[in-house]
Parts: structure tokens; sequence; C-alpha cells
């Protein structure tokens, strides 16, 4: 600026020469002076209208600043988003809705002997009466529609979750299992209620797609059918903070089982459970599970012949044991054991000659075993099972007379499984079933198909 | 008998302290070791998933329920990765304390930006995860936003040790960021690789290299021999640098495979616990090492 003033300058003081001679010295000093300050207010005005240039400058360039900072929360929704987005354990697409999954499970079924035949063979001294067609005894030749179960569970609210299994049959629809489920007791209690499958036993409280064969195993299938013990009633369980796992549970049931109580055995709840198990990890591979229970209570049935009914109180022990051996997800080993054992005792009323019914005690005291192993290389799976009855007691005293049924109920089974993912299952089956002490064999072949949809929850161990 | 009682009265007393630690479950053994970090000597630790084990298979054992049984918090993995056993522990944990809403349920997840979440998803496509890819454990953006948050709920939990914690996670963070300059000054960028399983996702995005292929056509689903030979195929054509699984996922298969092609098959460990990763810090190491 000052260069361009001295410039200025010399150039005033130049013109100043060149005019000098024409105009007198007083006026052109006097031009001068006012040229000068001309030029000294023009200066002015410039660094004036410069200096606001300049703030204004700075001005926009806070406000993109403050612009700036006030982006920033703007970025923040998706890491607020991030933490709302729903990431719960029951899985991803769910919110309000209950989960809800649906198994099918359908078999093709062969057999040696005559669908007549297969309809009406019993386990004498165990059982000979009854709808064994209804009572998963009995299959059908050719196609079976085993059920389609829906599934639905989902939290209540912070205190109960619920829990559903209903089976839709060709028959129509049953509730296998609807019942709700504490979370948020004290001291590691919880209490389950509504109808549900009991604690009692290993297989008993399993659904049965998760069956490591398609049916249940002789003991179960002499002492309790269907799909075991599920009844309406109220369970306890406590799960101590010991060192090793312990479950304790006490049940109080309806008691509508068909072998074991029988719904009009007495008015109100008549059927009792306990059961208490333990586990040990034996290595990082390994586990033990062991287990003890018990169920008693009134019955009144007429499973156990033909025209008959009984009457009087049941008690059912079993005692399992489970040992499961898994170095990988490739291959995987378990072997697994129930040894049951009933009491029964009371009055059984003939009345299969017509017009007269008579009435003789019965006692009976019943044991059965199974043993079961079940291989698993990658997405095979191979099992054995062998089941036996009478194994230590056959007692059938009737009016204090021992009854001899014949051999010993048997079976031996052999299963082979493909599964393609967790969601479907191909099972081949073989059943050698010598269980009707008649000498005959009931050979079975059994080829099941299980597929799962929708959102199942993890299965107990 | 009076003595006796009272020496029992004692001891009770003596060990309480040691009762006052915070007791965590962690599902997955980098979890845990993260939250050693973070909590140091104030908290007991304890894994439900052995670091051998595939986490996608892991099954429920009963052991698995009395450890919950005795948590003050349970730390998990989420995005579904659980789903198949957690579910079924919390429940039968008995435990209010760690049911889900409850502060002692942490889903880690929930500070992670997952990738890969699908827009539509089927179990057509095998095993996929709905919510996105869930295994972040070997990206340190992550795992850094995932301590942070174990470091604020444990100062929720046990306030009286919230500075303890918060010193122990600059520390973790400062660390974590030395480090990871470390291992992005390696030269892992434009390398391409093919994996067995979708475990390195977040790896391959944060360090700039490329996952072309992988083994298993569909997530959990092995490769059938028609598939195998295409990927033969498509390694000899697009030579990878290598071929990436770990011990319990895919070891086999991914070798076979490299036998085949002449490729190198990198065995990498999968979580904290195994060889060269004892804990997450050495387990990142021994990864960017392999690959690099």
């Amino acid at each position: 600026m000052k260069r361009r003033i001295v410039f200025f300058l010399l150039l005033s003081i130049f013109a100043c020469a060149v005019n000098s001679y024409a105009a007198d010295i007083e006026s052109r000093l006097n031009a001068l002076e006012e040229t000068i300050k001309q030029q000294g207010r023009t200066i002015e005005e410039q660094q004036r209208v410069i200096s606001e240039l300049r703030e204004e400058l700075k001005k926009s360039k806070q406000e993109d600043v403050v612009a700036a900072t006030e982006k920033v929360p703007e970025e923040k929704p998706p890491t607020e988003e991030k933490s709302l987005k729903f990431t719960g354990l029951f899985g991803g697409s769910n919110l309000a809705n209950p989960n809800i999954s649906l198994i099918l499970n359908t078999f093709g079924y062969t057999s040696n002997l005559k669908q007549i035949e297969l309809n009406t063979r019993g386990i004498p001294g165990y059982y000979t009466n009854g709808d064994f067609t209804k009572n998963n005894i009995a299959n059908t030749k050719g196609f079976n529609l085993d059920s389609a179960e829906l599934g639905f569970y989902a939290p209540v609210d912070p205190y109960f979750n619920l829990y559903a299994t209903i089976p839709i049959t060709e028959n129509g629809i049953e509730v296998e299992e609807v019942y709700f489920l504490t979370t948020s007791l004290p001291y590691g209690f919880q209490i389950k209620g509504g109808k549900f499958k009991s604690g009692f036993g290993r297989i008993n409280g399993q659904h049965s797609h998760v069956w490591d064969f398609k049916d249940l195993p002789l003991p179960y299938r002499a002492f309790i059918a269907g799909e075991g013990i599920e009844e309406i009633g109220v369970q306890i369980n406590y799960l101590p903070p010991l060192p090793f796992y312990t479950l304790l549970g006490f049940e109080v049931l309806q008691g509508k089982n068909a072998m074991l109580f029988g719904p009009d055995a007495r008015s109100g709840p008549h059927a009792f459970t306990g059961f208490a198990k333990a586990s040990f990890d034996l290595s990082d591979n390994s586990t033990l599970l062991i287990g003890q229970s018990v169920i008693s209570g009134s019955t009144k049935t007429n499973t156990i012949a033909d025209n008959t009914e009984f009457q009087g109180t049941s008690t059912l022990y079993d005692t399992e044991i489970t040992y499961k051996w898994k170095p990988s997800t490739t291959q995987s080993f378990t072997l697994q054991s129930e040894y049951l054992y009933r009491d029964q005792k009371g009055d059984l009323s003939d009345s299969s000659v017509p017009g007269v019914t008579t009435v003789n005690t019965l006692k009976r005291a019943q044991d059965g075993l199974y043993v079961q192993g079940i291989y698993q290389l990658y997405r095979w799976r191979l099992g054995a099972r062998y089941d036996l009855l009478d194994l230590f007691k056959k007692d059938y005293i009737l009016s204090g007379n021992q009854t001899d049924f014949g051999a010993k109920p048997w079976r031996v089974s052999g299963m082979l499984e493909f599964n393609p993912t967790e969601f479907s299952r191909l099972r081949l089956q073989y059943n050698h079933d010598m269980s009707a002490r008649d000498g005959r064999a009931n050979d079975e072949m059994i080829l099941q198909l299980l597929f799962a949809i929708g959102a199942h929850g993890a299965h107990p161990f | 008998m009076k003595k006796y009682l009272l020496t029992f009265l004692m001891v009770l007393l003596l060990t309480t302290p040691a009762l006052a630690k915070v007791n965590v479950v962690a599902t997955l053994p980098f979890i845990g070791s993260i939250a050693k970090e973070i909590g140091k000597d104030k908290i007991d630790v304890a894994t439900l998933v052995k670091p051998s084990q595939d986490p996608h298979f892991a099954e429920a054992k009963p052991s698995m329920i009395l450890a919950a049984r005795k948590a003050d918090i349970i730390m998990y993995n989420g995005l579904d990765l659980e789903i198949g056993y957690l579910p079924r522990i919390i429940e039968s944990s008995s435990n209010p304390k760690i049911q889900p809403g409850k502060i002692g349920n942490l889903d880690c997840s929930q500070f992670v930006s997952a990738i890969e979440k699908p827009t539509s998803v089927d179990r057509s496509m095998g095993d996929v995860h709905p919510l996105g890819n869930p295994h972040y454990h070997f990206s340190p953006k992550n795992i850094l936003k995932v301590a942070e948050g174990i470091s604020k709920v444990l100062s929720e939990l046990d306030a009286s040790n919230a500075v303890f914690y918060k010193s122990n996670l600059q520390s973790f963070r400062e660390r974590l960021i030395t480090k990871e300059k470390q291992w992005g000054s390696r030269p892992l960028k434009g390398k391409k690789f093919v994996a067995y399983h979708r475990l390195f996702e977040y790896l391959a995005r944060e360090f700039g290299f490329q996952i072309i292929a992988y083994v298993e056509p569909k997530p959990g689903i092995p490769p059938s021999a028609g598939y195998l030979s295409e990927l033969v195929e498509l390694i000899k054509r697009s030579k990878p640098n290598a071929i990436l699984a770990t011990e319990a996922n895919g070891k086999k298969e991914s070798e076979a495979l490299g036998q085949k092609t002449g490729t190198k098959v990198i065995i990498l460990p999968h979580d904290v616990g195994n060889p060269g990763a004892q804990d997450w810090f050495s387990l990142m190491d021994t990864i960017i090492n392999s690959i690099s």
C-alpha cells in the first residue's frame, strides 16, 4: 500500500512539474494537497472494505465450524440405532411376536405281522388292553403322519416365560404342553405350571422329535406309554450352588396317565413326583449325568387286560445314567440307560364273564431296562438299543398267586441317521421285537423324516 | 461345639472378601479374555465354550447351567452365535440377575457395527446369521467398543471399582492403538485368500485384503465333490496367497484342497486359549503374523 502511495506521490509531483509553467504555484500546491487528501480517503475506504470482508469471512468460517460440530450429533443416530437394534437372545426378527416353529414328523412303516396283529399286540402281564394305535404303540403299515408340531415360546414379562407345544395330527389338535416358567425367583428356585412333560426320568422330558429312535424303549411303553408322563400340574425345582450340578424337583400332578393313574382314580391332584439329578464333567470332552426319580399316586385303569379294571396305588422308580463324549464337532458318542421299577397294589375287578364281576387283590412288582448307544460322525449317526422287561422282578400276584406269563419281553433296535442340517433328519430304523411273549417276532422297518422350520429353541443336554 | 461354630464363622468372614469379586461368565474365550483385561483381579471369569470347540456347534452342558447359576453377569457374543445353547442355559440357571433385560445379561454385539447383514434370509441359504456376521472378534475397532462396553457395565455393577475399570480400559485402549498400528503396517493390502468359513471378514475389511471364495458352499454346509472341483479350478485361475481354516473348522477339507492345488494352507487359532493365543492380543498377533 505504501509503495502505491509513494508511486502516486511521485506521479503527482511529476505532473505538477510538467504543468508548473502554466499555473501559479499557489493554486498548484492547493490542487496537489487536494489530490493527496482524496487518495488518502480512497485508501482508507479500501482498507475499511478489506477489513469488513475479512470479518465476514471469519464469521462464515466460524459458522462452518459450528455447523460441523452440529453435524456430529447428526451422524450419531446410526450408533444409537446400533444399541437399539434387536440383538436379544431369542433371535433376530422378533420384538413382540412369540417364536413360532413347526416340526413335521412323518414316517413309512413295514412289518412282517398283519395290521390286525399289530393293533392288538400288547405285553401280557403289563398291558393287553387299550387303543394301541392312539397310544403311540401300534403303527400303520405304509405312510404315517405322526404330527405337525407347532411350537411357541416367548417371555411373557420380566418374570415369566411361556411355552406351548401343540401337535396337529389327522385326528385333530392336541395340547401336548403349555406352561409358564418363572425366571426371576431368587436362591435358584424355579416354578413351572400348566401342562408339561414331567421331569421324571431322562427320555420322559424329551419331545418325540429329539428322541434318538422313532419309538420309546420297552420299559417306557410298558409302564407309561403315549409320549411319556405329560400332566397338568405344577413343578418346583431347586438348583443349589454346589461345586457340581445338582437339580432337585418336586411335582404335584393331576394324574391322568392312562397306565399309571387314570383321570378318575381320585378327584383332585393324585400324582406326585420327586427327582434329583447330578452331573459331572469328567474331562473337557466328557460329561456324566445321573438321576433318580419317583412318581407315585392313585390308580384306576383298564389297560392291564380286556374287561378289567384296576383300582389302587402305583409307584414308579427310575434310575438314569448318561455318558456323553464329544471330542469335536465331527464326532461324539452317547451311552444312555434307564432302569424302571414299578410297584402297584390294589384290586382287579374282572368282568370277562358276562354278568359276573369278580374282584381279586393284585400286586405287581415289575422292572425293565434299556441301554442305548449313539455314535455320531459328521452328519451321520449310528445307534443301537437293547430293551428288556422282567429283569429282576416279575411279580404279578393275583389273590396271593403268582401268575407266570412266559418268556421275558425284549427288543433290539438299530438305526442310521443322516442329518443334512440341524433342521432336517432322515432316519432308518429296524426293530426286532419279542415283547408279546408268544415267541413271534415283530420285525419292523421304519423310515422317518423330520423337518423343522421357524424359530426353534435350544435343546437341553 | 461353640468354638467350632465360631471358627466356622471366622472362616466365613475371612473368605467373604474373596466372594465379593464380580462373578463373570463368558460364553466364548475371547470375551473372557477382554473382561479379564478390564476387570483384572476384581473379577472371576468362567468361560463356557472351550477354546478347542467350534462355537457354532457348542451344546448346553449341566456344568454350564451351574456356572450361570453362580454368575453376577453373563457376557455373550450375540448375533445369534450362541442361539443353540445359551437361551436354555440362562433360563435353566434360575438366576434372576442374568435374565434378558437385566444388567447382568450383556450382549457384546450391541457395541459392534455388524457387517454382512442380509437383507433377506431363509435357511435354504445355509446357516446364515440374520443379524450379520457374528465373528467380530478379529476386528480391533469393534473389540475396542466391546471393551468400552464391558468397562461401562462392570463400573455400573461394581461401582466401588469404577475408577479401576476405567484405568484398565485406558491402558487396554493405548495398547490396542499401538498394536493396531503395528498390524496395519504388515503387508496385507491386496492379498487374496480362500477361507473355509466366513470367519475373517472383519479382518479383511480392516486390513485391506480379500477373501475370494469359501470352501463351504454355504455357511455350515460341508462342500460336495462337485463344488470342490469348481473351487479347484477357481484356485488355479486366481492363485490366492493361501487357504485359511481353523483347527476346529474345516482343517481337513482345506488341507485336502491345498494339496490338490498346491496352495499354502494356514491353520489359524479361532479363539483365545489355543496355541499361540494366550490372550486376545497374542491371538491377533498370531493371526496377522501367519497371514502376512
